[in-house]
Formats: C-alpha cells, structure tokens, sequence
C-alpha cells in the first residue's frame, strides 16, 4: 500500500486544437508503401535493372580475375611461393610423390614451377614432346602465354598443350609448366630460385625434362646422351651441309646396332636429335637406319600429338 | 680398364688438363701426346668432344661434385657449357655475354653451387682464350665481377 497518494496533474481528456493550416501533408513517418506510385515509374525500374547489371557483371568479372590468378602461379607473378609450396605438402597427391621429391632434392618446392619462354618462329619441338611425357607420369597444370614482344602466334602453337578448360586448384598439381612465345633467340627456362640462372638453350632445358622422369644411368651412358644432344644441337642445328652428312652418318652407324641412339631405350637423346633432323634436315638425305628410327620416333604418342600440331 | 687421354700437343684445351688434374688420385688416366684431344673409354667407344670428354671425367668421380651435385646444379652447369661455347666463342656476342656472366657472377664466388665446377672451368678457358677479353684486361676495363672471379681462379689453374 502507497503511502502517497497523488492525484493526476491533468484532466482526463484534454481537448488538443489541430493546427488549422492550408497545407497538409502526408505522415512523414509512415511506413513508405505510399511511395508505390514513384517506384513504378520504368524510368527508375530501367536504372535499377541496369545498376542490378552492371554489378552482376562487375561480381563476374572479379571471379574470372580470381580465377585468372590462381592459374597462373609463374615465378613471373607477384606470389609468395613458400604459401603456396606449404599448401601443397599438406593436400598433394600421394603417387609418384615421393619420385619427384627424389629426383628434385632440396629446391623440391621451388622447383615446381617451369616456365619457358620460347620463340614461336621456332617452337622448341623437343620440349613439347618431353612436356607431353611428363604429363604422362605426372599431373601438370600447363599454360600457354603471348609475350607482347610477339605479334601474331599462330593458332596451333596457342593450343599446343590441348585444350586447358577444366581447372583445378594449383595445389592438386605436382608440376606446373608454363610456356611463353616470345621474342627470345634460345629458349630460355627459369625457375622461381632467385639464387638461380636462367637456362638457355633447347638441349639444356631438354636433359632438365628429361631427369624429372627419373631414369638413372650409368657414367658412360649418361655421357653419351650428352653427346648426342650436343652433336645435335651444336653440329646439326647450326653445322653446314657437310658437317650435317657426317652427323647422319654417325647415327646411322649407331642406330645399326641398336634401336635407339643410346641403348635399348629412348632417351633425350633420341628427342633431340629426332626434332633436328625433323626441323632442320633435307629429307632426301637421310639413311635407312635413320629413316627407321625416325618412323619408330613417330609412332610413339607423343611424337605423334606433337606432329600433328605442327603440320 | 684403363682410360687413355690423347691430347692435342699444338693447342692443349685447358679444360680438359685442368679437369684432369683436378680428378687425380680419383680417377687412373693414362695421358698421351698426340695430334687431337681423344679420351678412349673402351675400344670401341671414345669422346673427341671435349665437353663429352670432360663430362665423362667429372661423372667418374661424383663425390668431386664437377658436375654439380644435384639436379638443378647439373642444370646450371650444362647451361654454362653451351654458354661458354656459344656466346663467350662468338665475336659478335661476346660483349652481352660478358655482360651476362658480370650479372651472374655478381653474388657468386663460383660459378654454379658453393664450389668449382666444369662450368668455371669451361667459361674461365673460354675467357682465357678470347683476345677480347685479354685486351680488356690488360686495359682495365674489365667488368668487376668477372675480373675478380677470374683472378681468383687463376691461381688454382696453374699448373
């Protein structure tokens, strides 16, 4: 129970005089349906399409950036690779791992990513064959670029590694081989070391490909892979006529005790030197073991994919 | 089985001396004079090449590490190989050869690894050969991380 009691300050009911003014206007409080009238005017309806649109588009063009530059993790883009390598060791896949790992040491991570730039008026035949062999045992993430230093790139040297629609994330790549044409006189080949030099040279960059496969070879046999490459490279490639001859000559004799130019198995060798003679011999002039080996080159898949694109 | 090493009396290749010396006591050579550099491994095999040759040697005697000691060194030295035969060779590319190896040589004591490989051996006979780079030198105009590379090898080289 109160001890007070107060009584009400005010009456009840107070009589409140409206403002007899000459405008009246519309609660400015109230919910905003009234406003109904305004929205259906198609002017607005068509900005606010429109302004719908463009952000639409907008969202989609970020997405395809997005996109663009999970693709191209190169040693070219500003990218902290050791994130990216880190990454990797925890979701890679687990076969053939542990080979590459081997074969690659410590620079493993580093390594992970071959960029090539080469010259489109002469494709690097041999590294195409060796990516298309690499991409056999391993699983590549292959990219092609234009350097603007080169116009106009035909369409096959373009699409050289097929068709690259189905992307997935770098990470569940082991490898990633980028080429790009441009105006360079050697293929050049460059890693993400810093402490590193480019590599130039066709026959350099070919016996790099080559040793991710993981063949291992004796002192003797590994030496003369080199030989060949060399010979190929030094003495074909850029050698006169005559010095051509005795190079044909030469495998000719080597091919008649054995199928390939080093044993019984292709090497880089055979690559090379197979891509040489395909670019720079007259075709008249070859010998009947070389013509052999050439034909038995050219059955091999890859060869044959790397042929096609050229013709 | 025995290698036997011919080399050309009239322009020894320093490479391949140098390579040579530099594996004995790893590797039994026997060395002859004669009119070309051949290097026999069995009778019917043989390297006239002096990269093959010299290659050949370097891979006898892994733990010497010529070749380079893993992947990416091997790389680099058969890179510096074509390099020293092509560029450092050519009159009309020596100067942006020169200026190549100056970039590269300009946080390095070696060329390739922390160690001398056939790579400084091939550009250091390479350099040593060209009257471009003798002039130069005698001259002072030498780029600076070529010339201190040079000297410093130099004296390992004398034999």
């Amino acid at each position: 129970m109160a001890m007070y009691r107060l009584e009400p300050f005010c009456g009840g009911e107070i009589q409140v005089d409206l403002p007899t003014c000459m405008y009246r206007l519309p609660s400015v409080h109230q919910a905003p349906c009234d406003s109904d009238g305004q929205a259906t005017d198609p002017a607005i309806k068509m900005l606010e399409s429109r302004q719908e649109d463009i952000l639409k588009r907008l969202y989609e063009l970020k997405a395809a950036v997005d996109g663009l530059s999970k693709m191209i993790q190169t040693p070219d883009a500003d990218l902290d690779v050791t994130e990216v390598i880190q990454t990797d060791m925890q979701s890679a896949p687990q076969c053939n791992l542990a080979d590459l790992d081997t074969i690659l040491g410590k620079d493993y991570g580093a390594l992970r990513d071959i960029v090539i730039n080469a010259n489109p008026s002469l494709p690097p035949l041999s590294l195409l064959i060796l990516h298309s062999l690499i991409c056999e045992r391993y699983n590549v993430l292959s990219a092609v670029h234009t350097h603007s230093s080169v116009v106009k790139v035909p369409e096959n040297l373009l699409k050289c590694f097929g068709d690259q629609l189905n992307k997935k994330s770098r990470q569940e790549y082991q490898l990633g081989f980028t080429l790009i044409w441009k105006d360079v006189t050697k293929p050049q080949m460059k890693f993400s070391i810093q402490n590193m030099c480019p590599i130039e040279g066709e026959g350099n960059i070919a016996r790099f490909l080559f040793s991710l496969l993981g063949q291992k070879f004796s002192a003797l046999t590994a030496t003369l892979i080199d030989s060949w490459v060399d010979v190929a490279i030094f003495q074909f490639r850029e050698g006169s006529s005559k010095e051509k001859a005795a190079v044909l000559k030469a495998m000719n004799t080597t091919l008649d005790k054995s199928p390939w130019l080093v044993g019984n198995e292709l090497t880089v060798a055979d690559i090379v030197c197979w891509c040489t003679v395909h670019q720079f011999g007259n075709s008249a002039a070859i010998p009947p073991n070389v013509q052999k080996w050439v034909k038995s080159c050219e059955n091999l898949p890859s060869f044959k994919a790397v042929l096609k694109f050229v013709e | 089985m025995a290698l036997t090493l011919t080399v050309s009396s009239s322009s020894p290749h320093l490479a391949v001396l140098w390579t040579v010396e530099h594996l004995k006591g790893q590797v039994q050579i026997n060395v002859k004079e004669g009119k070309d550099t051949v290097l026999r491994v069995t009778d019917t095999i043989s390297f006239t090449d002096v990269h093959s040759i010299i290659r050949y040697l370097a891979r006898l005697a892994p733990d010497k590490g010529l070749c380079g000691s893993h992947l990416t060194e091997q790389t680099e030295v058969s890179h510096w190989l074509e390099f020293s035969q092509t560029k450092l060779m050519q009159k009309a590319e020596f100067a942006a050869g020169l200026e190549a190896l100056n970039n590269s040589l300009s946080l390095r004591t070696y060329l390739v690894g922390n160690s001398v490989t056939l790579a400084d051996m091939c550009v250091y006979s390479a350099l040593e050969g060209s009257n471009e780079w003798q002039t130069q030198l005698q001259q002072n105009q030498a780029p600076v991380n070529v010339r201190r590379w040079y000297s410093f090898l130099e004296p390992q080289l004398v034999f």
